[in-house]
C-alpha cells in the first residue's frame, strides 16, 4: 500500500546542490540559530538547576568548527619546530572559537559552558570542533560577539567560580609540533650499554612542551586573564609521522571580577552509598 | 641545558617570566583550585620537569632472582632529574610547594631503549607570606590532589616532599623439574614469593629512607606500582610513591563530617 502511494506522489523537486552548499557555507559566517523558542542544552538536570540557582539559564546548543589545511610534506623531514603545523593549529582554533562566539551571540548568550573540545590532526589538515551550551543571566539582553566567553568548564564548575567571584574569559590554547632529534649510529652504539640522559632529546622535547604552554599563557594574557584553570597537556607522536611529536595545551582563562576571592567554606560529608567494589579474580594475579 | 642538570631550557625562562607577572596556570580542576585558595594558598603556575634517559643493559641469569642494580639506578636517576627540574621551576617562581604532582614514563617509537620521564604539578604559595618550604629549604612536593591537600592541612599536617623508592628485580624462571614437580598440586611457590616480597620491601625501605631524610613523621597516600616497562615478563619495576608529611600543629580544624545518602545513581 505504501509503495503504491509513493508511486502516486508527484516527483520530488530536484535539489539545487550548489545553492544548498552556498547556503551552508554562508551559515558558517552568519550562523542562524534555530527559530525555536524552547531551549536546547546538553547539560544535566543538576547542572541546569545549579545554573538557575545563581541566576543564569541555558539557551541553546552552539558549535564552532574549523578545518585548516597543513602544507604538503611538512611532517616528513627536518629539524626543530614544524612552524607551519603549529600555525595551522592556532588558526584552526581561532576559526572555531570565532564561530562559536558568533553563534552564541546570535542566540543571545553571554557565554558558552561545558565546551567539548574535539581536535584531530591529520596529514593534510587539522580540524577543531567546539560544542557547548550557550548561557546568560536570566532575561539578559544580547551582547556583542566580542564579549562572549567560551569555556570548557562544566556548568557546575562555572557556578562554583561565579560564587567565589571569578569569571571565565575564554579558551586559552597553545601547541607546538617538533621533529624528534636523531642520534648518529656512532653515538647510539657508544651509549648502548650505558645509563645516560639523552640531553639533546630532552632539550628538544622540553622546549617544545614549554613553548606550547607559553603560547597558551600568552593567549590567556591577551584575553586579560589572571589565571588559567584545568590546563590539559597532551602530547605524543603523530599517527602518520612517528618522527613528528605534537604538544598541545589548553585550559580556561579566568579573572577575578569580585573585589576579593570569596571563600566557599566547604563542609565534610561522608556518603553512605554502597561501595562500588566487586570481586575481580584478575586482581589476584598481581597484574 | 647541556650537561648541566641544573640548567633549564630557554623557553622555560620566558614562560616563567610571564607567570611572575601575575598570571597563574594550573592543571587543577576548579574544585581543587578553590580548595587550595580555601587553605590560604594561591596557585602560581603549572611546572614540569622532564628527562629523556637511555637505560643501559644488564645481563640477567635465567634461573636466578636478583635485583638489577643498573636498571634500578637508571629509573632512580631519571625520575630524580625530572623532579629536580620541576622543583627548580617552582623555586624560580618563589613557590612554597608543588601539589598534584604526577610522574609519568613515556616511550617513543624512535627510541626504544630510551624513555622520557616527566614530572608535572602545580606550584603554590601561601598568601600569608609565611614560608612552607621543607627542611632542606626547597619547595615541598606532593602527589596529593587538591581535596586531599585541603583535608591534610585541616588536621595540622603539612607535606614535606614526594618520596619514592624503586627496585628493578629479575625473578627467576622455574626449571622444568620444579614445574613438573608442582603440577597438579596445591603448593606455594617459594622462589616467586620470596622474590616479589624482597623487591617490594626494597622499594618501600628506600622510600622510607627518603622520608627520614626529610624529617617526616609519616607518609600518606602510598601507592605501590608494578611495571614491566619493556623488559619482558620476568623483570619488574616496583615503585612505591607517597607524600611525606610532618605535624606542625595540634589543633584539628576539620569540621565534623555530615553523613549523607545521595539520591543519584
Amino acid at each position: 500500500m505504501s509503495i503504491s502511494r509513493q508511486l502516486g506522489d508527484p516527483p520530488p523537486t530536484p535539489v539545487d546542490i550548489k545553492a544548498e552548499l552556498r547556503r551552508a557555507v554562508g551559515t558558517l559566517h552568519d550562523p542562524q540559530p534555530s527559530k525555536m523558542q524552547s531551549m536546547t542544552s546538553d547539560l544535566s538536570i543538576d547542572e541546569e538547576l545549579i545554573l538557575h540557582s545563581v541566576g543564569w539559564e541555558p539557551i541553546e546548543l552552539v558549535c564552532g568548527v574549523s578545518l585548516y589545511s597543513v602544507p604538503m610534506g611538512v611532517w616528513n623531514w627536518g629539524q626543530g619546530e614544524i612552524t607551519s603545523a603549529s600555525a595551522a593549529y592556532a588558526r584552526a582554533f581561532e576559526g572555531a572559537i570565532d564561530r562559536i562566539h558568533r553563534e552564541c551571540a546570535k542566540a543571545g548568550g553571554h557565554g558558552v559552558v561545558g565546551v567539548q573540545v574535539d581536535r584531530s590532526i591529520h596529514r593534510h589538515h587539522i580540524d577543531v570542533t567546539l560544542l557547548g551550551t550557550a548561557v546568560r543571566p536570566v532575561g539578559a539582553k544580547q551582547v556583542d560577539a566580542a564579549h562572549v566567553f567560551v569555556s570548557d568548564l562544566s556548568a557546575r564548575d562555572f557556578t562554583l567560580l561565579h560564587v567565589s567571584g571569578w569569571q571565565p574569559l575564554g579558551l586559552a590554547v597553545g601547541a607546538s609540533f617538533v621533529y624528534a632529534p636523531r642520534r648518529s649510529i656512532g653515538v647510539a652504539l657508544q651509549q648502548k650499554s650505558q645509563n645516560v640522559e639523552l640531553t639533546n632529546f630532552t632539550e628538544a622535547m622540553y622546549a617544545a612542551r614549554e613553548s606550547a604552554m607559553e603560547r597558551m599563557q600568552s593567549s590567556a594574557i591577551t584575553m586579560g586573564g589572571t589565571g588559567v584553570v584545568e590546563v590539559k597537556v597532551t602530547e605524543g607522536p603523530m599517527d602518520f609521522a612517528r618522527h613528528a611529536v605534537g604538544f598541545a595545551a589548553w585550559g580556561t582563562a579566568v579573572r577575578l571580577v569580585a573585589e576579593n576571592h570569596r571563600p566557599l567554606k566547604p563542609s565534610m560529608v561522608v556518603p553512605l552509598d554502597d561501595p562500588m567494589t566487586g570481586f575481580e579474580a584478575t586482581a589476584l594475579r598481581g597484574n | 641545558m647541556s650537561d648541566d642538570p641544573q640548567g633549564l631550557p630557554e623557553a622555560t625562562s620566558h614562560r616563567l617570566e610571564e607567570l611572575e607577572h601575575g598570571l597563574f596556570t594550573s592543571d587543577l580542576s576548579v574544585n581543587e583550585f578553590l580548595l587550595i585558595k580555601e587553605v590560604g594558598f594561591h596557585p602560581l603556575g603549572f611546572v614540569m620537569g622532564s628527562s629523556i634517559y637511555h637505560t643501559g643493559i644488564q645481563t640477567r641469569k635465567w634461573g636466578q632472582s636478583q635485583e638489577l642494580t643498573k636498571l634500578t639506578e637508571a629509573m632512580y636517576n631519571a625520575r630524580e632529574l625530572a623532579m629536580t627540574r620541576m622543583e627548580e621551576e617552582a623555586a624560580e617562581l618563589g613557590a612554597d610547594g608543588v601539589v598534584g604532582v604526577r610522574l609519568d614514563v613515556n616511550y617513543y617509537e624512535w627510541g626504544k631503549d630510551a624513555a622520557e620521564f616527566i614530572a608535572v604539578g602545580t606550584a603554590v604559595k601561601a598568601e600569608s607570606g609565611v614560608s612552607h618550604r621543607n627542611k632542606l629549604g626547597k619547595p615541598f612536593t606532593s602527589d596529593l590532589s587538591g581535596q586531599d591537600f585541603w583535608t591534610l592541612m585541616q588536621t595540622g599536617y603539612i607535606p614535606q616532599g614526594l618520596v619514592m623508592g624503586t627496585c628493578v628485580y629479575h625473578i627467576a624462571h622455574r626449571g622444568l623439574g620444579q614445574t613438573l614437580g608442582s603440577a597438579g598440586q596445591n603448593i606455594e611457590l617459594p622462589n616467586f614469593t620470596q622474590a616479589l616480597y624482597e623487591a617490594r620491601e626494597l622499594a618501600m625501605t628506600r622510600m622510607q629512607d627518603e622520608a627520614d631524610r626529610l624529617g617526616a613523621s609519616g607518609i600518606v597516600g602510598v601507592r605501590l606500582e608494578e611495571k614491566s616497562h619493556q623488559w619482558g615478563s620476568h623483570t619488574i619495576e616496583f615503585l612505591s610513591l607517597g607524600t611525606a608529611v610532618v605535624k606542625t600543629s595540634n589543633d584539628v580544624t576539620l569540621p565534623t563530617p555530615t553523613t549523607i545518602i545521595s539520591l543519584d545513581n
